[in-house]
This record gives C-alpha cells, sequence and structure tokens, in this order.
C-alpha cells in the first residue's frame, strides 16, 4: 500500500533523487540558518555569563508569535510587524539580562540556568492562555510563487531567509571584529576581570549580549513563521536544537555556530527524507549525543588545554 | 548511624509517626490519593535533589525516567505477563543503563550540557510514547496495568498504596540522609563547592557525577512504576517536559541539598498541582513563576530562606549568643588515643629507601604559541623543601598543574619514586600522594572547616554508593576514623578549635592554613604549595613558614612556589629558578642569591 503509493506519488511529480535530494538542502539550509542565528545566540549569551540560556527557547517563540499578532491582529504591514517584533524581543532580553538576573540574590551560574528555565516556561504558559494551543502562520514576505530548479522548489520565503541570515552573519562579524562594543563584548567574554579592569561596563556587556540572544531569537523565529507556522510550543524544540548546532559547532565559538547549524539543518533534513518525518527531532537530539560523545569540543572548538587554562584561573 | 545518624532520629520518627497515623485521623479517600502522588513525587525530588542539590548539576529530564519506569513496568505485566515486583527492578536496571549511556557524554565537560541533554531526551521520549502505538498504546494510553501483590495482600486501594508509597517514601529519605552525611556526600558536596579542587584532593568528580545522575534516574524510575501499578493506567500527558519542571521547582522551593526540604516542597506544590489541575495555562505559568521567584529571593529555598530572613531583622538575638556558629563544643567524642595515620612517627622512615622522590624529566608545556614550561628537567629530594622560583609567568604554577595533573604536557615525563605519573588524573595522582593547595585559596566554601579536611581524606577511604546509602557498619567505623585524621590535621594546622564554623567564615589566612591541612590529611608523600603566603600579613607568614617547616619535619616532601623572598630563603633546603619557562638556576638558598643569571632574571640588566 505504501509503496504503492510513493510510486504514484513519484510518477505524478516525475521526482529524480537527485531533485528530492535538492528539495532536502534547500529546506535543510533555510531551518539550517535558523538554527546558526539560535546558535550564535547561545553562545553570545554563555561567552558573557557562563550560562546555558534557556530564555532563548522563548526568543524564538515570540518573535514568530509578535510578528503575527502585529500583522494579523494589529494589521500593521508586513515588514513593520516584522522589525517591531525582532525589537520588542530584543528588549525582552535585555531587560531579562540586565533586570531579573541581575536583582537575583545568588549569581551562581547553576541558579541562573534554573531562573531562565522558570522565564521560559512562565512566557510560555502566557503565550498560551494569549494565542491559545493551535498554530497560526504569518504570510510569507513576499508571495508564494515559488522557483523551480530542475525538479525542485524554492519558495520566495527560503531565499528570504538565506538572504537574512547572510546579513544579520556579516553584520555580526563586522560588529565584533571592527566596532568598539563589539571588541568590548569580546573581550568582557574572555577575561571579565581583564574587562573591568580597563574600563568595560561588563554589566551592560551582559545585557548587550541578553539583547543580542533575544535579537537573534526572533529573527530566527520570524523568518521562519511563514513556512513551519508558530505555536506557544514552537521554542523548546528549536531552541533545543540551535544548542545541538552550537555545541556540533564547538560550544562559544560564533563562526563554529554558523557551520554548526547550516549542518544540522542539513543532517535533519535528509534524514527526515530518507528515514521518516515522524523522528526528525530525534536525529538533532542523536547528533548532540554524538558529538557530545565523541568530539565534546565540537567542529571548531577551542582546544582542550585552553578551556582547562580558564577553569584554573 | 551512631555517629552522623543521631541527628536524623527525632525527625524520622516523627515522620514515621506522622505517616502512621494521618490516614487514621482523616478518612477522606481524596486527601489520601492526593497524599499518594505527594510520596511518589517526594520519591523522584529527594533523588533529584542528590544530583541538583548535592552535585550542582541540573536535569530536564526527569520525566522522562519516571515514564521509563511506568511504561516499562505497565508494558511488560500487561502485554508479556512479567511478574511485577521483578518488572520494577528491571525497569530501574534499564532506566539507570539510559541514564549512564547519557550522563556519561554530557558530564564529561565542565559546563551544563546535562540540561540539554536530558532535555532532549526526554523530548524523544514522548514522541516516541505517542507513535508507538502497538507497544504503548499512544496518545490515549495504557490501561489494565495490574495492582501490586505482596504474598496474597492485594495492594489495590487508595489506603493500601498510601502505606506502600510511604514505606518506600521514608525508605528513600533515610538512605539519602546517609548517603549525604557520608563519604560519597561529602564528595558531591565538595563537587559543588570546586570540581578541580575536589579532583586534586582525590575526587573521581566524573564519576561520582555521573553516578548521582544514575542514581535519581533510578529513583525516578521506581517511582514511575509505582505510579503505573497505583493509577493502573499510563498516558504520555503524565510525562510532559512540564513535569520535569515541577519536580525541579520542588526541589528549589524545598531548598537545594535539604532533603527533609524535598519532602516540604514536594508536597506544597503537589497540592498546589491538584488546585490549579483544571487550568492547564495557570499550572504552567504559576510553576514557572514560582520558579523564578524563590530563585531570585530565596536561593536556598524557601524554608531557610525564611529563617534566613529572620535572622537578619533579629540581630539582637545573636547577640546574646554570639559563638553559636563558630566555637561550639566538640560536637562528637574523638577518641584521640587510637593510632591513626596521622600519629604515626614521621614518615622519612618508610620513605628513606628513595633519595629523589619527585622527578621531572624534559617536560615542555604550551599553551597556544606561548611556551609555558620549556624542557624543564628537575630533580626532588625526598624530605626536602624545594621553592621554585621566578619572575610572573616564568612557568611556575604550570609546573605545578603538571605534577598534580591538571595539565597534560606536551612532552616529557613526570616521575613518583620511579613511577611515571604523567598520563594520570589528578584524582588519581593525589591518591598516589601528591596533594596541592591553590593560588588562589579553593576552599570547599560550602562545607564546614572539619568536612573540608574529611575530604581530603577520600582518597584513603573506599565506602562507595551501596555501603553508604544503607549505612553499613563499615561505613560508620570509616567516617569515625576520617574524624580523628581530620581532626588531628586541624590541630596540626592551629584550626581545631574552628573545626565547626563554615569554612567561608574563616578569615583569608586562616582559609590558606585550612587548605594545607586538607592537603595533608592524607599524609602525602609530596605537597605541593602554590603561593602559601601571598596576601598574608607579617605574622601570618612567619606562621605559615613555621608550619612548612613543621610538615618538612614529618617527613613530608614540600614543593613550593613562591614570591616572598623571606619566606624561600629562610626555610628552603634547595631554590630553583625559572624563567621564561626555562631553569636557570638551580642550589642552595645562598648561591641561589648569588647568582648572576638570577639578578639579571629579577632586576635586569
Amino acid at each position: 500500500m505504501l509503496s504503492s503509493q510513493r510510486f504514484q506519488c513519484e510518477k505524478e511529480f516525475e521526482l529524480t533523487l537527485f531533485d528530492l535530494i535538492l528539495q532536502f538542502v534547500i529546506s535543510g539550509l533555510s531551518v539550517g540558518s535558523t538554527y546558526a542565528l539560535i546558535a550564535i545566540g547561545f553562545n553570545a549569551v554563555y561567552n558573557a555569563t557562563g550560562v546555558v540560556n534557556f530564555a532563548q527557547c522563548i526568543f524564538i517563540m515570540l518573535g514568530g508569535m509578535l510578528g503575527i499578532t502585529f500583522h494579523s491582529f494589529l494589521k500593521l504591514p508586513l515588514m513593520v510587524s516584522v522589525l517591531l517584533s525582532v525589537m520588542s524581543v530584543t528588549f525582552i532580553g535585555a531587560l531579562i539580562g540586565r533586570g531579573i538576573l541581575r536583582i537575583s540574590k545568588s549569581q551562581q551560574v547553576v541558579i541562573l540556568i534554573f531562573i531562565t528555565i522558570g522565564i521560559s516556561v512562565s512566557v510560555e504558559g502566557i503565550a498560551l492562555l494569549l494565542w491559545g494551543p493551535f498554530p497560526i502562520a504569518l504570510p510569507s514576505f513576499s508571495g508564494e510563487n515559488p522557483l523551480f530548479i530542475s525538479g525542485a522548489v524554492i519558495s520566495p520565503q527560503n531565499l528570504w531567509i538565506y538572504g537574512v541570515t547572510f546579513v544579520v552573519v556579516v553584520s555580526l562579524y563586522y560588529f565584533f571584529k571592527r566596532t568598539i562594543v563589539g571588541k568590548a563584548m569580546r573581550a568582557a567574554a574572555v577575561n571579565r576581570k581583564g574587562a573591568y579592569l580597563v574600563g568595560i561596563n561588563v554589566e551592560r556587556m551582559v545585557m548587550l549580549s541578553f539583547a543580542l540572544s533575544g535579537g537573534l531569537g526572533a529573527v530566527a523565529g520570524v523568518i521562519i513563521a511563514p513556512i513551519t507556522t508558530s505555536s506557544y510550543d514552537v521554542g523548546t524544540i528549536v531552541g533545543l536544537k540551535g544548542f545541538a548546532a552550537a555545541i556540533l559547532g564547538g560550544y562559544g565559538n560564533m563562526f563554529g555556530a554558523v557551520i554548526g547549524g547550516l549542518l544540522l539543518g542539513l543532517l535533519e533534513s535528509i534524514g527526515a527524507g530518507l528515514i521518516s518525518s515522524t523522528y526528525k527531532n530525534v536525529i538533532a537530539f542523536f547528533i548532540l549525543l554524538i558529538i557530545l560523545f565523541f568530539k565534546p569540543t565540537g567542529i571548531l572548538g577551542r582546544r582542550e588545554a585552553e578551556t582547562v587554562y580558564e577553569e584554573t584561573i | 548511624m551512631v555517629l552522623f545518624g543521631k541527628k536524623d532520629y527525632l525527625p524520622l520518627s516523627i515522620f514515621a509517626g506522622i505517616i502512621i497515623f494521618f490516614p487514621i485521623v482523616t478518612r477522606n479517600p481524596y486527601y489520601i490519593s492526593v497524599l499518594n502522588l505527594v510520596g511518589l513525587n517526594a520519591l523522584v525530588v529527594v533523588g533529584l535533589n542528590l544530583l541538583i542539590g548535592y552535585a550542582g548539576q541540573i536535569s530536564l529530564g526527569h520525566a522522562a525516567f519516571y515514564a521509563m519506569g511506568a511504561y516499562l513496568s505497565g508494558i511488560l505485566t500487561t502485554k508479556f505477563g512479567f511478574p511485577s515486583w521483578p518488572t520494577i527492578a528491571l525497569a530501574m536496571l534499564i532506566t539507570g543503563s539510559v541514564a549512564y549511556m547519557i550522563g556519561v557524554p554530557s558530564l564529561k565537560l565542565k559546563g551544563h550540557y546535562l540540561v540539554m541533554a536530558t532535555l532532549g531526551f526526554s523530548l524523544i521520549v514522548y514522541v516516541f510514547l505517542g507513535q508507538l502505538v502497538w507497544l504503548t498504546g499512544g496518545p490515549s494510553g495504557l490501561g489494565g496495568i495490574p495492582s501490586l501483590k505482596l504474598l496474597d495482600f492485594d495492594f489495590n486501594s487508595d489506603f493500601r498504596m498510601y502505606y506502600l508509597i510511604w514505606f518506600f517514601c521514608f525508605l528513600a529519605i533515610l538512605c539519602s540522609l546517609n548517603l549525604v552525611r557520608n563519604r560519597v556526600g561529602r564528595a558531591l558536596r565538595a563537587i559543588h563547592g570546586s570540581e578541580i579542587a575536589a579532583n586534586a584532593s582525590g575526587v573521581d568528580t566524573k564519576r561520582y557525577k555521573v553516578k548521582v545522575f544514575v542514581l535519581s534516574a533510578v529513583f525516578a524510575s521506581f517511582a514511575g512504576s509505582l505510579y503505573a501499578h497505583y493509577i493502573n493506567f499510563v498516558s504520555p500527558d503524565s510525562f510532559t517536559f512540564i513535569y520535569s519542571v515541577q519536580v525541579v521547582t520542588m526541589v528549589i522551593v524545598g531548598g537545594m541539598g535539604s532533603i527533609w526540604g524535598s519532602l516540604f516542597g514536594a508536597s506544597i506544590l503537589t497540592i498546589l498541582n491538584q488546585l490549579l489541575h483544571a487550568v492547564k495555562e495557570y499550572n504552567i505559568i504559576s510553576f514557572g513563576a514560582i520558579l523564578v521567584f524563590v530563585l531570585m529571593f530565596f536561593p536556598e529555598g524557601i524554608v531557610f530562606g525564611l529563617a534566613n530572613l529572620y535572622k537578619k531583622h533579629k540581630k539582637f538575638f545573636y547577640q546574646l549568643k554570639p559563638s553559636l556558629q563558630t566555637n561550639p563544643p566538640l560536637a562528637i567524642a574523638i577518641n584521640l588515643n587510637r593510632r591513626t595515620p596521622f600519629a604515626d612517627p614521621p614518615l622519612c622512615l618508610r620513605q628513606s629507601n628513595y633519595k629523589t622522590i619527585l622527578k621531572l624529566h624534559k617536560l615542555q608545556k604550551s599553551f597556544g604559541g606561548l611556551m609555558a614550561v620549556n624542557d624543564v628537567s628537575l630533580d626532588f629530594k625526598n624530605g626536602d623543601i624545594s621553592a621554585i622560583i621566578g619572575p610572573n609567568g616564568a612557568g611556575k604554577t604550570t609546573i605545578l598543574n603538571i605534577i598534580s595533573g591538571i595539565y597534560k604536557p606536551n612532552s616529557g615525563k613526570v616521575y613518583l619514586q620511579e613511577h611515571d605519573i604523567s598520563s594520570f588524573k589528578p584524582f588519581l595522582i593525589a591518591k598516589l600522594g601528591i596533594t596541592r593547595t591553590f593560588q588562589n585559596v579553593k576552599i570547599f566554601k560550602n562545607m564546614t572547616v572539619l568536612e573540608n579536611v574529611m575530604v581530603g581524606f577520600h582518597p584513603k577511604t573506599n565506602s562507595e554508593f551501596i555501603s553508604c546509602l544503607l549505612n553499613l557498619p563499615k561505613v560508620e567505623r570509616e567516617g569515625k576514623f576520617v574524624l580523628e585524621v581530620a581532626y588531628k590535621a586541624l590541630e596540626f594546622t592551629d584550626l581545631a578549635n574552628k573545626r565547626n564554623a563554615m569554612s567561608s567564615s574563616l578569615p583569608y589566612g586562616e582559609q590558606k592554613r585550612l587548605e594545607i591541612a586538607r592537603a595533608l590529611a592524607i599524609d602525602p608523600k609530596v605537597i605541593l604549595l602554590d603561593e602559601p603566603a601571598a596576601g598574608l600579613n607579617a605574622i601570618e607568614t612567619e606562621e605559615i613558614s613555621r608550619l612548612i617547616v613543621k610538615i618538612r619535619d614529618r617527613g613530608v616532601s614540600v614543593i613550593l612556589v613562591e614570591h616572598n623572598m623571606d619566606v624561600v630563603m629562610g626555610i628552603a633546603d634547595k631554590v630553583i629558578v625559572l624563567n621564561y619557562g626555562e631553569k636557570i638556576a638551580e642550589g642552595n638558598p645562598k648561591d641561589i642569591q648569588e647568582d648572576n643569571r638570577v639578578i639579571k632574571a629579577y632586576l635586569g640588566e
């Protein structure tokens, strides 16, 4: 029964294996781009504070949901809604970094991680209350007319995702390498005390890193929303995959995050296509465990000696 | 339970009394059924607290372990006709193995990978529970799970199950209290305090973290099995991510590292959960909000948090008894007549066969492009105080880190007596008799002075998880023995009267001596002291110098890195000078002071 269905399918669309793989690559790269953005967000906060920022998950969800709300309910133009959504989530990120985590009586990393978990869970609850349990979609940024490459379909939204990710990554590169604030952030990440001593406001850098992670999460959430739709609980799974991407690329390594994200997206898309889409989430998780097991420093991770060195100081 | 357990007798018997008499007082079946859920959650929470509160690791996957216990019991008994009790044990075994497989890779590194690995795992388990319909019944669940039977007695009602659940809950609390008060508990708390210092004190930190993670998963699995046999029905909805968050919140509210607190947290939050059961949204929000609120303002848990708040605002109450914390009479009688390792005659006799205790052969270590240690060969004579000096960045601390196993050299070897130890992990090196202190003091701030030193004796004792959980007589004997040793080590360093103070409350100079006491507890062959006099005033420096000489006179070889030349020139038998990672001079203090290269290195041309 199943094989006859597949046969029909193949006949109808006359898909060759090459087209099929090409299709998986196209969708894998677009999902992978969002993982890359999320992974950079994880890294930014991790480098600045040592915290696995669980609130990254809600940034993704809020990015999508706020975009949809601004557009469908407040009837704002699509691009304005998208920008507004990213800005609001950036602000929320800064608020978490500056407010909640700083007021906390204990600054132990374990406690801070728990706080981000708590924030994430309560915001998810609020989202469930506001938007209900069902997924909602955002319209594509520029229509639905697909392009065809060989036998594969590439939708305009895919192009948007590639473009936005490229622009964001390049401007982040510029920001970290060329601007004084970006350099200060890197300095504070490498050596907190040293950064204090040369007059860098480390706490502001922590806040900035949260804002950055909020903004990146929101961008990821809002650009993928037209393809995958968004719902109150979308953040946890996508966030987890972004984390897996960060580990895959080497935790804390910005460039590794991009490579890890794209690679994870590709592996997941091809794996799900060839095996079964039901177990799509299982694939990302197994990759996470395999990386942790065999090469915990990731593809571009720092060498072990240096991490030990940091610990002892 | 003679040694530490005394403290627990009273609360445990009150607890047992409440358990036994509660259903007799109130015969309301609804209350009983809620209490049963409290008991099941408490089982999970107590185990989870061992992981979170003691080892400082976070798991968001306990819903999955709970689910594994429940589903394994349910499936194996209904579909394959397995007997229920052995199945529970089998489920614990399987869950434990799975936890082991997750724990080993994710606990390998510093950082909090476990939180994501467990979260991922629980999402996967949830997917499988919903998808494998032929096995698990899919989203609509699996029914008809038989209730538990013991001989002919059927645990088929709330009341009967109540006594069974709470019996096991009582056992779990008893065992956990045993665990945390004994050797393993001290080691776990030490890991929480400072992982590197724990490792250098001889605790196999990685293995302990994995073991406690597996233990907590096994607790959850057991609770899950009981749940399945109690409700007779399981469905994926009971084991969502939200359940993991709920049990974590219970741990936090009760207080990380407090076993009784876990019971408290499980009680009030399970009841809250029951009240909010109807509205899922508010349930999720309230648990998240409670988690954030408690962590922000009472990170030590509600009970301790409120107690501390009370203390803060009742200062005069404490002024009446200022000695409450610092110098109470020794709580436990210590039999000082017994011969402990620390009472042995100086060890030079034992080690006199060896002229050279420690030998470094062509050590090389670089960080990136920087050569921190370049081709250094050194011999350390048995029973000497050997001082390593040199300008900042000369590679002195790096050499100590290589000897103690924290760094692996790029090339070259370290020999203790004639054994090559260069590839050993820090805890093994400590076990072989090389212990150390750190440049920036790394005491276990979450433990008392005495407990700190007791951790130092860890490598010479061997009671592990099972024997500690059961508090076997061996553990008790060992505990007594360790106490004596630690006490003597504290006497040796003049800290005996501070033994019950929190180590974080000591002044800096005493913290440094405490670190030395901890390193001395096993009577090491070699002790590595990294700048023991840094940051001390003149009197404290004098004291430390005398202490170091006293250590040498016991027969312990001392390797000292120090900038204070009065100390070095006053007490060292041999001085080694490093500059830019290379040895530039070696000899007795007098020769070194006159050596031209040394003067040049320190003063420039």
